[in-house]
C-alpha cells in the first residue's frame, strides 16, 4: 500500500515533466504561494532542519571545529564493517526478497481472479507494514526450538537446532526481513507487471513470437527496469530497518542503525556523539545512492506505462 | 496464450510456486499462532495469553499515550495537509509537482538518521512533550497522506466542482461545507487513517528519542512472556487485516459510486 | 482447392452465461475487404480473435486456403493484426517494431530492416524509424501498426476497431489508407467495427452481426437498399419508424397507401421504415399533413425534422440549396418515392 503511493507519485511527476516546461516558481510573486507556507515551514522544522543539523555536526569537532575525522572514522574498525554488514543485509534481503516476490507477482497476475488479486494485496499491504518488534517475536515463537515451524521442519528430516542454527544472527535477519521484503516486491512491482498490456502479448503471438521469444524480446526487457527499481527499495528498506535487527541481535552484529541507536543511548563517551552524526549522514548517502535511481528509474518507465 | 491447449506447464508451474510460497509465508503465521495459543507447554491451546498485555501494569498508560500522540498527529495532519493540498488543486495546480516531490523525500531518508537529526536540531523544550512525536510522525507519514488527498482530488477534478459551486452562487464556507468537504471524505479517511496506523505501530523514532509508547513498552515487557508477546504480535497482525478488508469493502463500494456516475 | 482464403464454419463461443458467437459462419474471397459491424457485445471481436489463434473457439472451425488451422497456435497463423491501440512494442524502435514480424521469422537484419523501410515509406513514416511509439502521435502509431502487420506479407489481415481510439479526422485519413493500401498489396482483409460509416466507406462487403450472430452479410449498396432485417436496417444508417397499420399487404404512409414487404406479417399495427431521402418535403400545397420542427445544415445536404398529424416524427434528407425556405413551423405535405416498404414488428 505504502509503496504503490510512491509508484503513483513517480508517475504523474514523470506526466508533468513530460508534459509541459518548467514554471518559475519563484518568479511568480510570494503573496500567491501563502497557503504553501505551513505546509513547507512545517516540513523545514521537522524535517530540513534535523537533516542539515546532522550534515552540518558531522562535520565538528567537539569544540566546535571543523573536521573530517568524523567522517574518516566511518572508513575504520569497526565502522567499515559495519556499514558493509548492513549494506550487506540489504543487499541479500532485497536480492531474497525480490526473486520470490517477482514470482509471486507474476504467479498472480496470470492466474487472473480477481478476488485473490485482492486477497494477495491485502495481505501484502499488512505484512510489508509489519516490522520491528511483532515481527522478531513471531519468529522466535515459531523458529524457537518448541516452536511449530521448528518441529514441522524436524518431521520432515530438518533439524535446525542440531545444525547450529540460531535466528539471532545475520541469516536469521534475512530470514525475518524476508517477512517483509516479500510483500513489498509483490506491492511494488505488480502495477509493473499491469501495465504489462495485453495487447503486447496478442501483437507478439500474432507476429510470429512463441511465449519465450515474447518475454525475451518484449516481456523482459520491459519489465527489468521496474525490477531493478523494485530491488532498490527493498535494498533501502532492508539497510535502514531498526526495529527488527535491534530486537533480534544481542549485540553480536555489527550494523549502522544499531550503532547509531547506541550512540543515541549516551551510552558512550562524549566525543564520539558526533560520530553519530557522521553514521546518520553515511546512511542517508547510502540511501540516497539507492533511492534517487529508483526514483530516476520509476519517472521513466512510468511515460511508457500509460 | 500463444498455444492453446499447452498452456498447462506455464500455468502448473506457477501454481506449484504459488503453492510453496504460500506454504514459507504461513508457516511462521501458523508457528506463531499456534505458539501464542499455548498454555505452557504444546498440550493445552486456549486464548490465555492474549489476555496477558492487558493485565500488565502499565498497559493503561502506554496505549493511552500513544493513543495521545496518534490523535494529535492525526489533528496536525487534518490541519497541515487537507487545506494545503486543496489549495493546490484550486488555486495552485502548477505547484503540484514540486510539493509532490518534497513530500517523496521523507521516504528517502532512513528514519534512525531522521532520529539523530531530530534529537540534535529540535529544541529543549520540543523534545520535552511526547508530541514531538506526532510531529515527527506527521512527516514520515507525509508521502502517503498527500498522495492519498492529492489522488482523491484529482479523481472528482475539485477545481472543476468548486468553480461550479462558486457559479451557482455558493459562497466560500458553503463550498468548503457542502462542496469540498463531502466529496473528498474518503480521502481525509484514507488519510487519518494512514497516519493512525503508522503512529501506532512506530518503533524506531520514539526508541531513539527515549519516549514510552506502546511499541517501545511492548518491547520491553514482552521479554519476559513471549507467549504473551506473541499473542499480541499475532493480535494486531490479524487486526489489522480484519480493519484492512472492511475498509477495501468499504472503499469499493464508494469507487464503485463514482465509476457508475 | 477453394478459391475462399478464408473460411469460418460453426464458431460458437460461451463466456459464463453469455453466448457470445452463435454458429458463425463466413468466408472471405482473396483479396476482399469484409467488414464486421455491430455494437459491443455483438460477438464480432470474440469472432476477430478467434480467427487470429488469441482466443478459444467451443466448437466450430477456421479454414485458410485449404489448411485447417483451427488447433494451429497464434504465433503459426501467418496473419497480420492491428489492434484498438497501444500495441507498439514500447522497447523497439518504429522501424524495430515493423522489422518484428520478418524477425520472428528469422530474415536477416539487412533484409527485414529493407522491407521495414519499404512498408514505413508506404505509410508515409520512414522519417520517423528511429523513434520510439510514445514519441508519436495515436495516429501515427496506428500507421506503424499497420506496416508492422502487413510486413511480413501475411496471409489475412486482421483489423480490431483500428480507428476507434484516434480523433475524428485522422479517422476518416486513415481509413482511406487503409483501404488503399489493402488494395494495392491485395491482402486478405478482416475489419471489426462499430461504426457503420467507416464500414460501408471502405468494404467490398459488410456483415452485420448482433448477438452473436450475422444478421446479414452483404455490399455496403444491397444492406442500405435492401435490410433483410429491422435490425440491420436501423442499424446501417438513419431510418424513420413510423407506426401505421399492415391491411392485406398495404400499410398507410402520409395518408397514402403504399405496398408493404410483408411476407410473414399478419394485419394490425406494424413499424414502417423508411430513409430520410425517401422522403419528400412538398412546401407549397393545398393540404399539408406536416409542420417543420428543425433544419440541420450538414453540408452538401440538409436534415429536416416534420411532425405529422398523427404525431410521428419524421427526418427528411435533401438537398440543401432545395430546402432554403424551410424553416420551424413551415407547413409541408410529406410524401414517399418508396415502392415497397419494409416494416418490422411493433
Amino acid at each position: 500500500m505504502a509503496k504503490d503511493l510512491i509508484l503513483a507519485t513517480t508517475r504523474s511527476i514523470a506526466k508533468e515533466t513530460g508534459a509541459r516546461k518548467r514554471t518559475g516558481l519563484f518568479g511568480i510573486g510570494l503573496r500567491n504561494t501563502f497557503p504553501l507556507f505551513p505546509l513547507l515551514i512545517f516540513l523545514s522544522i521537522f524535517f530540513l532542519w534535523p537533516i542539515g543539523a546532522v550534515f552540518v555536526n558531522a562535520f565538528k569537532n567537539n569544540d566546535g571545529s571543523f573536521t573530517w575525522a568524523n567522517y574518516q572514522l566511518l572508513f575504520q574498525a569497526p565502522y567499515n564493517r559495519a556499514f558493509y554488514n548492513s549494506i550487506r543485509l540489504g543487499f541479500i534481503s532485497a536480492l531474497v526478497g525480490a526473486i520470490p516476490g517477482a514470482l509471486i507477482a507474476i504467479a498472480i497476475q496470470q492466474r487472473g481472479s480477481v478476488r485473490l488479486k485482492k486477497l494477495i494485496a491485502s495481505i501484502s499491504g499488512v505484512l510489508a507494514n509489519t516490522g520491528g518488534v511483532p515481527l522478531a517475536f513471531m519468529f522466535l515463537a515459531a523458529f524457537g526450538p518448541e516452536g511449530l515451524a521448528t518441529l514441522t521442519l524436524k518431521a520432515i528430516g530438518l533439524d535446525l537446532y542440531g545444525h547450529g542454527f540460531t535466528l539471532f544472527s545475520f541469516w536469521g535477519l534475512v530470514i525475518i526481513y524476508s517477512y517483509f521484503q516479500i510483500p513489498i516486491m509483490v506491492i511494488v512491482f505488480t502495477p509493473a507487471l499491469d501495465s504489462l498490456r495485453r495487447e503486447w502479448r496478442d501483437a507478439a503471438h500474432n507476429l510470429g513470437a512463441s511465449n519465450t521469444q515474447f518475454w525475451l524480446r518484449v516481456g523482459i526487457p520491459l519489465l527489468t527496469p521496474s525490477f531493478l527499481a523494485s530491488f532498490l527499495l527493498l535494498f533501502a528498506s532492508g539497510f535502514s530497518a531498526f526495529a527488527t535487527a535491534r530486537a533480534m541481535t544481542v549485540g553480536n552484529i555489527a550494523l549502522v542503525p544499531l550503532i547509531i541507536g547506541t550512540l543515541l543511548d549516551g551510552n558512550v563517551t562524549v566525543n564520539q556523539f558526533n560520530l553519530g552524526y557522521a553514521l546518520a549522514m553515511g546512511m542517508i548517502i547510502v540511501a540516497l545512492l539507492a533511492m534517487i535511481p529508483y526514483l530516476v528509474i520509476q519517472a521513466r518507465t512510468s511515460k511508457w506505462q500509460r | 496464450m500463444a498455444a492453446l491447449k499447452k498452456r498447462s506447464f506455464s500455468q502448473s508451474l506457477s501454481i506449484i510456486l504459488l503453492i510453496l510460497i504460500g506454504i514459507l509465508i504461513a508457516l511462521p503465521l501458523i508457528g506463531a499462532t499456534e505458539f501464542s495459543l499455548r498454555d505452557g507447554g504444546r498440550a493445552k491451546h486456549n486464548f490465555h495469553s492474549y489476555t496477558w498485555i492487558f493485565k500488565q501494569e502499565d498497559f493503561f498508560i502506554n496505549a493511552t499515550t500513544t493513543f495521545e500522540i496518534a490523535l494529535v498527529a492525526l489533528l496536525v495532519t487534518f490541519i497541515l495537509m487537507v487545506p494545503t493540498v486543496a489549495w493546490l488543486h484550486i488555486y495552485g495546480k502548477k505547484y503540484i509537482r514540486f510539493v509532490e516531490i518534497i513530500t517523496v523525500l521523507p521516504l528517502i531518508i532512513p528514519v534512525v538518521a531522521l532520529a539523530t537529526g531530530a534529537q540534535l536540531a529540535l529544541p529543549g523544550w520540543l523534545q520535552s512533550t511526547k508530541y514531538v512525536l506526532s510531529m515527527m510522525y506527521v512527516v514520515l507519514a507525509m508521502p502517503f497522506t498527500f498522495r492519498a488527498l492529492d489522488i482523491g482530488m484529482r479523481g472528482v477534478q475539485l477545481e472543476v466542482l468548486v468553480a461550479a459551486g462558486r457559479n451557482l452562487g455558493a459562497s466560500w464556507r458553503a463550498v468548503i461545507l457542502k462542496v469540498i468537504t463531502p466529496v473528498i471524505l474518503p480521502s481525509i479517511f484514507a488519510a487519518l487513517f494512514l497516519t493512525v496506523a503508522l503512529s501506532l505501530g512506530e518503533f524506531t523514532l520514539a526508541q531513539l528519542l527515549h519516549w514510552n509508547t506502546f511499541p517501545t513498552w511492548v518491547a520491553v515487557a514482552a521479554q519476559g512472556n513471549i507467549l504473551g508477546a506473541t499473542a499480541l504480535s499475532v493480535g494486531s497482525l490479524l487486526a489489522a487485516w480484519l480493519l484492512l478488508f472492511s475498509f477495501t469493502f468499504f472503499d469499493r463500494k464508494k469507487t464503485n459510486h463514482q465509476e457508475a456516475a | 482447392m477453394t478459391s475462399n482464403t478464408l473460411q469460418i464454419t460453426g464458431l460458437s463461443r460461451r463466456f459464463g452465461n453469455v453466448l457470445a458467437l452463435d454458429d458463425f459462419n463466413l468466408s472471405l474471397g482473396k483479396g476482399e475487404l469484409v467488414a464486421l459491424l455491430g455494437p459491443s457485445g455483438c460477438g464480432k471481436t470474440t469472432a476477430l480473435r478467434i480467427v487470429a489463434g488469441l482466443e478459444r473457439e467451443d466448437s466450430g472451425q477456421v479454414i485458410l486456403g485449404d489448411r485447417d488451422i483451427t488447433n494451429v497456435p497464434a504465433h503459426q497463423r501467418n496473419m497480420g493484426m492491428v489492434f484498438q491501440a497501444y500495441s507498439l512494442f514500447p522497447n523497439l524502435t518504429v522501424e524495430e517494431n515493423v522489422a518484428f514480424g520478418l524477425q520472428m521469422r528469422k530474415v536477416d537484419k539487412a533484409k527485414r530492416m529493407k522491407k521495414a523501410h519499404e512498408l514505413l515509406d508506404l505509410v508515409g513514416l520512414d522519417s520517423q524509424s528511429k523513434r520510439y511509439p510514445h514519441q508519436l502521435s495515436g495516429g501515427q502509431q496506428q500507421r506503424v501498426a499497420l506496416a508492422r502487420a502487413l510486413a511480413f506479407e501475411p496471409d489475412v489481415l486482421l483489423l480490431d476497431e483500428p480507428l476507434s481510439a484516434l480523433d475524428a479526422q485522422v479517422r476518416a485519413n486513415l481509413r482511406e489508407e487503409i483501404r488503399r493500401l489493402q488494395l494495392s498489396l491485395g491482402t486478405t482483409t478482416l475489419f471489426v467495427t462499430h461504426d457503420q460509416e467507416e464500414a460501408m466507406a471502405i468494404s467490398d462487403r459488410v456483415g452485420v452481426m448482433s448477438h452473436g450472430k450475422l444478421e446479414q452479410i452483404a455490399s455496403p449498396d444491397t444492406l442500405y437498399n435492401s435490410p433483410a432485417t429491422a435490425f440491420v436496417a436501423g442499424f446501417v444508417g438513419t431510418m424513420n419508424r413510423i407506426v401505421t397499420k399492415l391491411s392485406q399487404g398495404n400499410v398507410t404512409i402520409f395518408g397514402k397507401s403504399v405496398p408493404a414487404k410483408s411476407t410473414g406479417f399478419s394485419d394490425g399495427d406494424v413499424i414502417a421504415l423508411l430513409r430520410p431521402e425517401k422522403v419528400v418535403i412538398a412546401q407549397e400545397s393545398r393540404s399539408p399533413n406536416a409542420t417543420v420542427i428543425t433544419r440541420s445544415f450538414l453540408g452538401a445536404a440538409s436534415q429536416i425534422t416534420c411532425r405529422t398529424q398523427d404525431g410521428n416524427i419524421i427526418q427528411s434528407l435533401m438537398p440543401s440549396y432545395e430546402s432554403g425556405e424551410l424553416h420551424p413551423g413551415s407547413q409541408v405535405t410529406l410524401s414517399t418515392t418508396q415502392e415497397e416498404v419494409l416494416i418490422a414488428h411493433v
